[in-house]
């Protein structure tokens, strides 16, 4: 039992910071403003969150095979304007999301064309696609609303409960499903051997140029179905929607836990990182701290993060956390 | 990642036969950003207004310092392999130490300018230890750092506290010209180009670099201290960001902390586009600074062609993947990598067939096409005479190489108006309403903007039409210390200005179209608020962004008049950041945290749907939501009730009534001393001394929306 526990928590040990973080933060909600838990505040957080979680997950894939995909906020905001519009000429309200998706996939393709297939770096081309696809649509939009849906847009057209227990069960399908394939599946284990070592990755039989292209199309559908998730809650959709949310998923898979430079990390990160830096904000407002220092606080936490894996590391190789200097250069 | 490393530079595709000098100067290709740069001046010089003049040549290099200064400092990053996403919040954090030092305590100026560069300088110093000494990615630190340092600068300033009113003296030094053409500052950029250039090209340390950015690991095994060379290069990266602060301060005249915001990834794409390998061991200051004006120079070329500033985005995005691509073909159909420290490219260089370089040129071959079809798109509504507007009649270009009005010989004179953000709604609206004016009064409309809200970018705008030549301005003003001095400019050159929506300096501008003063909107505010909630209770604000700087005057304003009411209480102000999600979850927080408010005030057009929709899902009947919003934005729940009322003028009157201002100026109905401006189907306004008067804010509600439509 105790050595199950022990391996569980070896296996798990690049999450404890930011885990024993999130429950520091938590206790001291818990004592400053135990309201923070009611049913409704824990049921408005988790549907807030529901959507940046699916694409922090589309994230941690990308970032496991050792790229970057900073696209993300401006395909967010072209896959919540193609949903409205696509609901608004009358498309009925089920196929949306499916579509959507593939739309989602076709953009994420385009970034895994010209970084797996064609071998061009993932944190230029998604740059260039981050300022792209974003005046793209300011163009085509000239920032206007999708304004006058039909009724059954709003939830789906179901009851709000309905919706709700339903966005957030498909965040969590999303977040079990991709952790289980991550673990268990052989095309989830090339992940991590792509992001370790590319070239014994490829020595061992896995085309890695195929990994990541699916990467980075898995992450755009991905980044489809939190749009539609996100934009159902409402009944218009802004023309802005994302702006700044390629930051957060990052941050939040850092924080989380898994290597930026590829090869390790879990789901289980990614979701504790996104419960800490979704419920912060929230939580800075229960306790009563000026909203003027959210974004210090954010990047403070991210800072203690790293220095945390840090220690980590450190701890693990010299069996003291002040051991001596590292050897290698990077 | 895919491309792990690169081998060491290698002659451009087509110079088998060049000598070795074309080589030693363009060792990555930056040859390719030369005929970028000279087809945009061929297209642009033909199409754009004034384009291809001295000035206007000097106008774009002022406008390219700051990023400039940023870029130059990130290619040596770049050259070690790491990265510095930093730069713009230092820029914020960098200008208001330097506003505060000065203003605050009151330091004379060149002293605050040093310390301000000392700040910078530990700013870089902090990156350099959290990379060097603990061997962070550099991605991260940065990251982490970027949200850091803007977020000191908001938290010390509130987001309100701003400094302005510098001494003539400094502002010469972002404003001022030497022998009446050179931008000031120019010459602190070339300065700094060159000593960059010599630093990394001709000394050992700069060379060290690039055997850092090839492989670290072999730089130390060579004798080269890597850390404490990598940790410089993240100080300098510091300074240099606090210097462009310093000039960027000159330049608008008043210290924020928005200060370079998203300035950092325009550098990197400065940096990229000159020919650097993002993986580090290539790179060029020569690459740099000729990225750095192949983007600039498409933008000021847009903005004198009239073109929407949302191409230079899709045309950026286009010009970086396709540079990127020409590299990487001409890499590997020219000389094979011979030694790579990683088998990988070598392997996969070594496999390219016939058919992927057919598919790579393919791909080549298409985004030019599109960057040529849209240029050739661009010619031709340009000869047609486009301004913008959709609703524009085809006619003639005036002849505007001189300003002065032209209406006496039949040209159409030229407005130009810009709003302090294109995609906001309200500005749409706004414009709506200028477009059927420019329509009716024979006037052709320029518009153009900030995408989001940006003085920096407001005056780059301006300067482009003072280049251009155009009859009349008209501006929302988003920053008045920042954008008077260009203005000013403006009416020296004889162009009539007008300022909508929020004024500049009195003395900048002809006229200003004052649809309501902040105190009318905050007290109409106040008094809804009162009159819903029986002048008892608790109500909390969502607001734009905490820097924002109407918001903020309006809730000065608020406050002042809660005086009046005395049972009411303010118990929270939240930031929505324009985001209507944002203020939807703001909102429910709000109602949690503070049960026992029964109004609340959003007052930015996109915050006030997002908190009804959160009053909403609530189910809480007994909460209003009032605001200041757009009709349409609100009409489902001004009916449904949950949104009581919002305040608001007639924005497209308001958009109307800039131009008819502005083409009274031109055609002389409209000087100094006037009491009354006829404005045809919207009736006669009152002129008050210069100000143009739209009339009281209005209060939409249930019983009138249906009669509004914008």
């Amino acid at each position: 039992m105790n050595r199950a526990l022990a391996a569980t928590l070896g296996r798990h040990k690049r999450e404890l910071p930011p885990a024993a973080a999130l429950v520091a933060v938590l206790l001291a909600v818990l004592m400053a403003a135990p309201s923070f838990f009611g049913a409704s505040n824990l049921r408005d957080l988790a549907l807030n969150n529901a959507s940046v979680l699916i694409v922090a997950l589309g994230m941690t894939l990308v970032i496991l095979v050792g790229e970057i995909d900073i696209s993300v906020g401006s395909q967010f905001a072209v896959c919540s304007v193609v949903a409205g519009l696509l609901s608004k000429a009358g498309m009925p309200i089920a196929l949306v999301p499916v579509v959507v998706l593939l739309v989602g996939a076709a953009m994420g393709a385009v970034n895994g064309f010209l970084v797996g297939l064609l071998g061009l770096p993932s944190i230029i081309v998604t740059l260039a696609m981050l300022v792209a696809w974003r005046d793209a649509l300011r163009w085509a939009t000239e920032g206007a609303w999708v304004q006058d849906l039909p009724d059954d847009f709003q939830w789906f057209g179901l009851a709000p409960a309905a919706a709700q227990t339903l966005i957030v069960v498909a965040a969590i399908v999303v977040l079990v499903l991709g952790g289980w394939a991550l673990r268990n599946l052989q095309v989830g284990r090339s992940l991590y051997a792509v992001g370790s070592d590319e070239e014994a990755a490829r020595l061992a039989g896995i085309e890695p140029r195929r990994v990541v292209f699916g990467v980075f199309t898995v992450t755009g559908a991905l980044v489809g179905l939190a749009a539609v998730l996100n934009a159902v809650r409402f009944n218009a959709v802004p023309s802005n929607a994302g702006l700044g949310l390629e930051l957060t998923a990052v941050a939040a898979v850092v924080v989380g836990g898994t290597a930026i430079t590829g090869g390790r990390g879990t789901v289980l990160g990614t979701l504790i990182g996104v419960l800490l830096l979704g419920t912060i904000g929230t939580a800075m407002t229960y306790v009563g701290i000026s909203p003027f220092w959210a974004k210090a606080i954010q990047g403070l936490i991210i800072l203690a993060a790293l220095v945390a894996d840090a220690a980590l590391a450190r701890f693990e190789r010299h069996g003291s956390v002040l051991g001596r200097r590292a050897v290698a250069a990077r | 990642m895919a491309v792990s490393s690169v081998a060491a530079p290698s002659p451009p595709a087509d110079a088998a036969a060049n000598a070795p000098l074309a080589e030693r100067l363009f060792p990555n290709n930056e040859w390719v950003l030369l005929v970028v740069i000279a087809v945009e001046c061929l297209v642009f010089g033909m199409a754009g207004h004034n384009f291809a003049t001295s000035g206007n040549a000097f106008e774009i290099t002022r406008l390219g310092v700051e990023i400039g200064l940023l870029a130059l400092a990130l290619t040596p990053i770049i050259v070690t392999g790491g990265i510095d996403l930093s730069v713009g919040s230092m820029m914020g954090l960098a200008a208001i130490v330097l506003g505060w030092l000065w203003r605050d305590v009151g330091l004379p100026m060149p002293i605050a300018v040093a310390l301000t560069l000392l700040l910078g300088v530990a700013g870089g110093a902090l990156n350099a230890v959290l990379i060097t000494r603990l061997k962070f990615p550099p991605l991260i630190v940065t990251l982490g750092t970027l949200s850091l340092f803007r977020g000191i600068a908001e938290g010390v300033t509130g987001g309100i506290q701003h400094y302005s009113g510098f001494p003539a003296s400094f502002l010469h030094l972002g404003q001022g010209y030497v022998g009446g053409i050179v931008p000031t500052q120019l010459f602190i950029f070339v300065a700094a180009a060159i000593a960059a250039a010599w630093w990394l090209h001709r000394t050992s340390f700069g060379r060290a670099l690039y055997a850092i950015g090839h492989s670290a690991e072999g730089a130390r095994y060579a004798g080269i201290p890597v850390s404490r060379r990598v940790g410089v290069v993240y100080v300098l990266s510091g300074l240099a960001a606090s210097l462009a602060a310093v000039i960027y301060v000159a330049h608008l005249g008043q210290a924020k902390s928005d200060a370079g915001t998203g300035y950092e990834l325009m550098a990197i794409t400065a940096v990229v586009l000159g020919g650097a390998s993002i993986f580090g061991g290539r790179g060029t200051v020569l690459g740099t600074v000729l990225g750095l004006f192949s983007i600039v120079l498409l933008q000021n070329g847009l903005r004198l062609t009239g073109q929407p500033a949302e191409l230079s985005g899709i045309l950026t995005g286009v010009l970086l993947v396709a540079t990127i691509m020409v590299d990487l073909l001409s890499r590997q159909t020219k000389a094979r990598p011979t030694t790579t420290t990683h088998s990988t490219i070598a392997t996969e260089q070594d496999e390219v067939r016939n058919s992927q370089v057919a598919v790579l040129s393919a791909v080549i071959l298409a985004g030019s096409l599109i960057v040529a079809a849209s240029n050739w798109a661009l010619v031709k509504s340009i000869r047609q005479g486009a301004g913008g507007g959709a609703s524009q009649v085809s006619g003639t270009l005036p002849d505007s190489a001189g300003s002065t009005a032209q209406t006496a010989n039949g040209a159409k004179p030229v407005v130009a108006l810009m709003p302090k953000a294109k995609g906001d709604p309200y500005f749409i609206s706004a414009r709506k309403g200028a477009d059927s004016a420019a329509n009716a009064l024979h006037v052709e409309l320029l518009w153009d903007g900030p995408t989001d809200l940006d003085p920096a970018k407001q005056n780059e705008v301006v300067e482009a039409w003072i280049t251009r030549g155009v009859n009349a301005i008209a501006v929302s003003v988003e920053n008045k210390e920042a954008i008077s001095t260009v203005l000013r400019k403006a009416r020296q050159r004889g162009i009539k200005v007008v300022t909508w929506d929020a004024d500049a300096e009195k003395d900048a501008r002809d006229f200003f179209v004052n649809q309501a003063t902040p105190q009318g909107i905050g007290y109409t505010l106040t008094d809804e608020a009162a009159r819903i909630m029986g002048g008892q209770g608790e109500f909390a604000i969502i607001t734009a962004s905490l820097s924002a700087a109407n918001q903020n005057e309006w809730i000065k304003y608020i406050r002042e008049r809660l005086k009046k009411y005395p049972g009411m209480t303010l118990v929270a102000i939240q930031p929505s950041e324009g985001d209507r999600d944002r203020a939807f979850a703001e909102t429910q927080t709000v109602l949690k945290v503070h049960p026992k408010v029964k109004v609340v005030m959003a007052i930015a057009a996109p915050a006030v749907p997002g908190a009804a929709e959160a009053v909403k899902q609530s189910g809480r009947t007994d909460v209003k939501v009032t605001g200041l919003s757009l009709p349409n934005m609100c009409r489902p729940y001004i009916k449904s009730g949950v949104i009581e009322s919002i305040v608001l003028w007639n924005t497209m009157d308001l958009g109307a009534l800039a131009v008819r201002t502005a083409q009274a100026l031109t055609t002389g109905e409209l000087k100094a001393g006037a009491t009354k401006l006829d404005a045809g189907k919207m009736g006669t306004f009152e002129v008050v001394g210069d100000e143009v008067r739209l009339g009281a804010p209005f209060v939409f509600n249930k019983s009138n929306i249906d009669n509004f439509n914008f």
